[in-house]
């Protein structure tokens, strides 16, 4: 396949469209957090910076790069610099093998006596459209964990240790969950690449002797919802956040894995779990909700498709973060030990449990 | 062009941070390289065009096992012991030994390996095909290898546990 200056273009466009979304994901879901708290616990949160304390999260980043940069004197000083960046570069990175809008084909421009897009070509809102898409998107999600773990070991602190220790053990544990809930849907869609799964989730289902059609979300086959409770679950606990978030458990370790760390060190692990949570997210979505399909509507594909697609996209996203908030102003942290015995003893069987009925649902040929 | 570029510059990545991995003194930063090698190696599979076996490698290698050593060399808690050079004659042949081999496995590599055989085409190496290999033609060695694995497993608890009164002990003084 050979690539040309429109590919090229057209492939960097994707990225600073889907770099551009993840970088200001963090600003906004912070103030989504500090105002969701305090909607929860009745109080009025920030609101003097700017209209409804929207500006908070300026003020925020401004304070970080403000404050002094400290490395402590026992700490591994180049580890303790690149921890931050191991954290954020899964992040970055596993959004680009999940597809965030319907395909459209550009029409043929002539602008300025110069023709653009000859003979109309195909715009396909994905980064990377791998065939081991879901597998890239484990690969890269279980190397988030050396981000924490690395940030723990090299500041030289007990707490900061006993953070690492514990993130290293409750994501090797919710990683195996999460693989084998999503191998629940791999076996529907019959591909590891996510644009096939997408494609499936957007035909329907005929029910009640085939008078209603309900859309083939994943989310609404029966087959799937032990799969669904059982991937968002350990999606929390992948993404360290509430009722999970013992590698930082404010309560008993001072701030986990980065009390050590200060100014845009600091921010970077914070900008981190935020874009980690909107990849799962997204994740979530791809899998369970459709991806960016509109039910009862087909969409062109026109940029008018792609743009409704993209949007439907964008909602489920927010939505469901949304959810991660809610859930962590709601629920308490749980005891470690509860964790790790719901992981192995209750998660893990039910996922391999969920495999063999949607298998049997295949074999009947209800899916 | 490309591609001799990558695989050269990610070969010098796999190679370097092997051997950072048995120089470094720190075992946190040896674990850390052989991660950064393993990844390297992963871009060698994209490369083959076996994407599948790419994020396998990553999966399995870079994101579960180098992980447990991580936890396990952390709880250790190593220190730096400065060991004083001990047996001098045993070293000397030690080195020159591997220096040997090495050097022989080299010139062996380049001379049958390297350079002379030229891949049959493109190999298949996608899930569906490593899946109906693994399930019909090896279907015997793959169900020995989980048998042994779980012979490890158990082999483990044995070692590492103790005897079962005594946990039944334990696990009331817990409280569960």
């Amino acid at each position: 396949m050979a690539f040309d200056t429109t590919d090229v273009l057209l492939s960097i466009l994707k990225i600073a469209i889907v770099l551009g979304l993840w970088l200001n994901v963090t600003p906004i879901m912070v103030w989504i957090e500090r105002r969701g708290s305090a909607l929860i616990q009745d109080r009025p949160g920030p609101n003097r910076v700017g209209p409804l304390g929207l500006l908070q999260s300026f003020a925020d980043a401004l304070k970080f790069i403000m404050k002094e940069d400290i490395i402590p004197a026992q700490a591994h000083k180049w580890l303790y610099t690149l921890a931050p960046t191991f954290g954020l570069f899964p992040a970055l990175t596993t959004i680009a093998v999940v597809p965030w809008g319907r395909a459209f084909m550009i029409p043929e421009m002539h602008i300025a006596g110069r023709t653009l897009f000859e003979g109309g070509r195909w715009f396909n809102p994905i980064v990377a459209d791998v065939s081991a898409g879901i597998l890239v998107i484990f690969a890269l999600a279980s190397l988030g964990v050396y981000g924490i773990t690395i940030a723990g070991w090299s500041s030289a602190n007990k707490y900061s240790m006993f953070g690492a220790i514990r993130a290293s053990a409750q994501m090797i544990s919710y990683e195996l969950s999460l693989t084998l809930a999503a191998v629940s849907v791999l076996l529907v869609a019959g591909s590891l690449r996510l644009t096939d799964v997408v494609a499936q989730q957007t035909n329907y289902y005929y029910v009640l002797f085939d008078v209603v059609k309900i859309p083939a979300w994943n989310v609404l086959s029966p087959a799937m919802w032990i799969s669904f409770i059982v991937f968002v679950v350990s999606a929390f606990a992948e993404t360290n956040r509430l009722p999970f978030d013992f590698a930082e458990a404010e309560a008993e370790l001072v701030a986990g894995y980065h009390t050590e760390y200060s100014s845009m060190k600091f921010a970077l692990f914070f900008m981190a779990e935020y874009m980690a949570m909107a990849t799962m997210a997204a994740v979530v979505t791809t899998l369970y909700l459709g991806g960016w399909d509109v039910p009862y509507y087909n969409e062109p594909a026109t940029f008018l498709g792609f743009l409704v697609s993209f949007l439907a996209f964008l909602t489920k996203v927010g939505l469901l973060m949304f959810v991660f908030v809610w859930v962590r102003w709601t629920i308490p942290r749980l005891k470690y030990d509860i964790l790790m015995r719901i992981g192995w003893k209750f998660f893990l069987p039910l996922a391999i449990l969920n495999i063999v009925i949607v298998a049997a649902f295949i074999a009947a040929g209800w899916i | 062009m490309s591609e001799f570029v990558i695989f050269f510059l990610f070969a010098a990545i796999a190679v370097i941070f092997a051997m950072v991995v048995v120089l470094h003194r720190n075992p946190v930063v040896g674990a850390l390289s052989l991660v950064a090698s393993f990844f390297a190696l992963a871009v060698m599979y994209v490369l083959l065009e076996a994407p599948f076996v790419a994020a396998l490698q990553v999966i399995v290698y870079a994101g579960a096992i180098m992980v447990l050593f991580l936890f396990v060399i952390m709880l250790l808690n190593l220190q730096h012991v400065a060991e004083p050079p001990t047996r001098p004659i045993q070293q000397f042949l030690g080195y020159t030994s591997c220096a040997f081999f090495g050097i022989g496995l080299v010139y062996y590599i380049v001379k049958y390996a390297v350079f002379t055989t030229q891949p049959a085409g493109p190999f298949q190496a996608d899930a569906r095909a490593i899946g109906i290999r693994m399930f019909e033609a090896y279907v015997f060695p793959f169900e020995m290898v989980s048998i042994l694995l779980l012979a490890a497993i158990v082999g483990a608890l044995l070692l590492s546990g103790r005897a079962v009164g005594h946990r039944a002990k334990i696990g009331q003084e817990v409280g569960r």
